[in-house]
């Protein structure tokens, strides 16, 4: 179109927008071809050209600020076969939040793919990714500039290089493999972050932690962050020093705890201590209690009785009080020493039943092994397999068909399967897609065939992520 | 499998559903059947009326069944002829090791019951599968003069037709006059109205392709920003004054007469001789499935030429009542087959059958198409040069990106041109897009919008419809 016909295109739209003839502002050829018609004829006509003319001479206008995202990087890892891609679209449908949807790319990464990006993508927020995804999860943040996620050693040097993500398991990584010079750059470095970066850096010197980094830890307590300083004295409690010297407060509350304990004897000579919760006359007294557990740290809480932290442990005697043995338990999870918290947990699991429940809490401190313990244990008893939901952070793809005939774990599951109990049908759903993730692949086929003899329906959803496990062997 | 002709006539709702089941047990309408005797299942896809093929799924063991078909008749005559597929003819059956997606889909959301299947005891005398066979032989002898007599009311209702629709365009010009005089500020704000009303009078006076379309203008307005309405408006005016003037031009244009009164059946479309033909390998693009103002949901399905050596498309479209309930995908996107298509005839066929369906064919990358035209919409003009009233124009787009405006709406933009030409996208897209680079994007430009339906990028295909 030439310049006349757009001026004329433009007049004839506004005379039309607001209703009218526009034949006197048409181009001359358009005039032309509209011809001496009569005057409604004769619009037509016109507007038939303009549509035309729009249609195709004209195109939308594109913003001059069109902005780019950076491309998407590839991962470390191979792509999920293209033909196993339907099976993994119906176990990432049936899950039901950003958690069972993260097992799903757990099991996957644990077998060595990746999920397609139309397919699932990491949340930004979410830190329980597997490893593998950490450029996604940068990507995802929108962190600016045209930076990628480096393979490159983590140093001083390349601190800038690397997205938030990609450095927090970088600087994991190497608190595993060189903890101290994880620890020289999160000094170095951390200072010039915010609070939350700092305090999520900090966080990271619970991997690998060790005497060593004491020295650190007691630099931290002159930290603007309250937030930093308290995660500062639980690492050094873990390492069993003492706490802010200058929290006085804090040697109060171990008091004031201490005296909500009650120190007994059991045993046929009566020489064995024994520590339980005291028995309480109020509810805020049970409140202050709970509040106490929550600040004060186990070691602190030993050395008052004079004992050691495992010796402390090991003499808690559980089943007076559930929600004290539950705050216990989870103080022994922030600020334990290793050494307690593998007691607790050894002893726990030991005992079964519901007490073994208990550690749950303390997941984010054990090792595989023990993880892997507490869920065969849980397995074995039988007594309440929806605690299985509850465990995080497991490694997928283990559990073997064993495991899961040790005890009464595929009775329940072939009974509420072959009943009526719809709430019992629902958790027995939540369970199978629990074993999804644990599973072998072999476990996985011969759970599938075990519960459709049972009565469920073989295309079931949530036989989804069993479904995708088998056909990963 | 346990079908025997008693199961399959008691299950029937009536007579006329066993006869029309009869004539679908022919094997050149099931271009798939399939079994799984470890799950008990029979399923196949039935070339019934439409261009989608129906998908059926019967359960052996409890008689439960799906059908995609929009009959309201349970089970229907595609079910019922499967049945009898499976009671007479096992062996047409292919053994399948894994069940498709779709029989998986509905297997997750069916409900067993617990009775066991219907007992075969129908009433006597009430339907009856041996008379249902009889009915497919039976051959109608008709005599001379009442051919002449069928023939000479054709005429005369084709006449009568193109009178009323005539007649229809004329009532249909002066509405559009109407509008431009009274401003199409009005008719944006009151387009709902405006058209319900000029709609209906054009059924009435059977232009009813033409009036389907003009009901859907409110909506193809609303999709588009306030300020774009006034051109798509006037865009959408012009082509009904160009698509009235081509009709009156050639009433008997079988396009045209497709486009504003009826279109032509599946059997006269196979049986024309000029209909074009092409048998390829066709990958589904995508679906889109759409609830119209008529009350019927359009059901699309976009196809590409694999052995083109430049994008070819084929649609296949039908339409159903909106009351027989949500419809199920016919394909999955992405899916491969060998098929021969005839395209029901038009001066850019697009719009085509599925004639003769072959094997499925294996997922792969798109052709290397040769992208040689700058203008990414140049076959979109090309189609606009000889038939201008054609709304949804399928374009395969050059290498190219994703971005985003100020505003966070999407446009492609053609690789290495960043001040070159950008396309907005329509509605929402994921926004895992925005970081993949798209070597080739299979789109429906409808003159204002790109309506994405796949594309090959680094991380292989994708679908986007």
């Amino acid at each position: 179109m030439n310049e006349s016909e757009l001026t004329g295109l433009a007049a004839m739209r506004d005379c039309w927008i607001t209703g009218g003839a526009a034949f006197d502002l048409a181009p001359a050829a358009w005039k032309a071809i509209a011809g001496n018609a009569n005057p409604d004829e004769r619009e037509r006509r016109l507007l038939a050209i303009a549509a035309q003319a729009i249609e195709i001479a004209l195109r939308p206008a594109a913003p001059k600020t069109l902005k780019q995202r950076p491309p998407l990087p590839k991962l470390a890892l191979p792509m999920l076969p293209e033909q196993l891609r339907p099976l993994l679209r119906a176990a990432l449908k049936h899950a039901a939040d950003a958690r069972y949807k993260t097992r799903v790319a757990t099991l996957v990464a644990s077998r060595g793919f990746v999920l397609h990006p139309m397919d699932w993508m990491p949340a930004a927020s979410y830190r329980e990714s597997p490893d593998v995804y950490a450029p996604w999860v940068d990507w995802q943040a929108g962190v600016d500039g045209e930076k990628q996620s480096s393979r490159e050693q983590l140093t001083a040097e390349t601190w800038d290089d690397f997205y938030p993500a990609a450095r927090r398991i970088a600087l994991a990584d190497l608190r595993r493999t060189a903890p101290a010079l994880a620890r020289q750059l999160i000094e170095a470095k951390g200072s010039s972050e915010a609070a939350e970066i700092r305090s999520a850096l900090i966080e990271l010197m619970g991997v690998g932690l060790s005497a060593d980094d004491a020295p650190f830890l007691k630099g931290l307590f002159a930290d603007r962050s309250g937030k930093v300083r308290e995660l500062a004295g639980r690492l050094l409690a873990r390492l069993g020093e003492q706490g802010n010297p200058r929290d006085g407060g804090l040697e109060d509350a171990t008091a004031e705890l201490a005296a909500f304990i009650s120190e007994g004897n059991s045993g046929f000579f009566r020489r064995r201590t024994t520590y339980a919760p005291a028995k309480l006359k109020s509810p805020s007294q049970e409140s202050r209690r709970i509040d106490l557990f929550a600040t004060c740290y186990l070691g602190d809480l030993a050395a008052r009785f004079g004992v050691t932290e495992s010796d402390f442990v090991g003499a808690w005697q559980f089943g007076f009080d559930d929600k004290a043995d539950l705050f216990f338990v989870r103080m022994v999870s922030v600020s334990g020493g290793e050494a307690a918290v593998a007691h607790l947990a050894d002893t726990l699991v030991a005992e079964g039943g519901k007490p073994a429940l208990l550690v749950l809490h303390l997941m984010a401190r054990l090792d595989s092994g023990r993880k892997r313990a507490l869920i065969r244990q849980i397995l074995k008893d039988t007594v309440d397999l929806h605690a299985l939901i509850q465990v995080e952070g497991v490694e997928a793809g283990w559990l073997e068909w064993g495991d899961l005939t040790n005890g009464q774990t595929l009775p329940a599951l072939r009974s509420a399967v072959a009943g009526n109990d719809e709430p019992l049908k629902r958790s027995v759903d939540q369970i199978l897609e629990t074993l999804g993730l644990l599973a072998t692949a072999a476990t996985a086929e011969k759970l599938i065939g075990d519960v459709v003899a049972a009565g469920m329906a073989p295309a079931a959803p949530s036989l989804g992520l069993l479904r995708l496990n088998a056909s990963l062997a | 499998m346990d079908f025997d002709l008693k199961t399959i006539e008691a299950l029937a709702p009536d007579q006329a559903s066993l006869s029309a089941a009869s004539r679908l047990t022919r094997q050149s309408n099931w271009p798939r059947l399939e079994k799984n005797e470890q799950l008990a299942l029979i399923w196949g896809e039935c070339q019934g009326s439409g261009s989608n093929p129906y998908r059926v799924v019967v359960d052996t063991g409890d008689h439960g069944y799906k059908c995609t078909c929009p009959s309201r008749k349970f089970p229907c005559k595609h079910t019922l002829a499967l049945m009898w597929i499976a009671a007479t003819t096992p062996a047409s059956f292919a053994a399948a090791g894994a069940t498709p997606e779709w029989v998986n889909d509905w297997l997750g959301r069916r409900r067993k019951t617990a009775s066991p299947p219907l007992e075969t005891t129908p009433v006597a005398g009430s339907k009856s599968i041996s008379e249902a066979a009889q009915d497919d032989e039976r051959v109608v002898v008709e005599d001379a003069a009442s051919v002449e007599r069928r023939e000479t009311a054709q005429r005369k209702r084709a006449d009568d037709t193109r009178s009323s629709v005539s007649a229809a365009l004329d009532e249909l010009d002066q509405w559009i006059a109407d509008q431009l005089r009274l401003g199409l500020a009005g008719f944006v704000d009151n387009s709902s109205d405006r058209c319900r009303r000029i709609a209906a009078r054009l059924v009435d006076m059977k232009a009813t392709a033409l009036a389907g379309r003009i009901d859907e203008i409110p909506s193809r307005l609303m999709a588009v920003r306030n300020e774009e309405r006034p051109d798509m408006a006037i865009r959408e005016l012009g082509q009904l004054v160009l698509l009235a003037k081509a009709w009156r031009s050639a009433p008997d244009d079988p396009e045209l007469k497709r486009l504003v009164s009826t279109s032509e059946s599946r059997e006269q479309v196979l049986a024309n001789p000029d209909a074009t033909q092409i048998e390829s390998v066709w990958e589904v693009l995508g679906e889109k499935i759409e609830s119209r103002r008529d009350g019927l949901v359009s059901h699309s399905t976009w196809l590409l030429d694999l052995k083109s050596a430049t994008p070819q498309f084929a649609l296949l479209l039908d339409f159903f009542p909106a009351s027989a309930g949500r419809r199920s995908n016919a394909f999955k996107s992405g899916a491969r087959f060998e098929a021969r298509l005839v395209f029901y005839p038009a001066r850019q066929p697009l719009r085509a059958l599925l004639a003769d369906r072959k094997g499925d064919i294996a997922s792969g990358d798109w052709p290397d198409f040769s992208f040689g035209v700058s203008d990414p919409l140049a076959d979109h003009g090309a189609r606009q040069d000889t038939a201008p009233w054609i709304t949804d124009s399928p374009v395969m787009l050059p290498p190219g990106a994703v971005l985003l405006d100020d505003r966070g709406a999407s446009w492609w933009q053609a690789a290495g041109d960043p001040h070159g030409i950008a396309l907005p996208i329509a509605g929402t897209i994921n926004a895992t897009l925005l970081g993949l680079n798209l070597s080739a994007t299979a789109a429906l430009w409808n003159g204002s919008r790109l309506d994405l339906l796949a594309a090959q990028s680094g991380f292989g295909r994708l679908d986007l419809s």
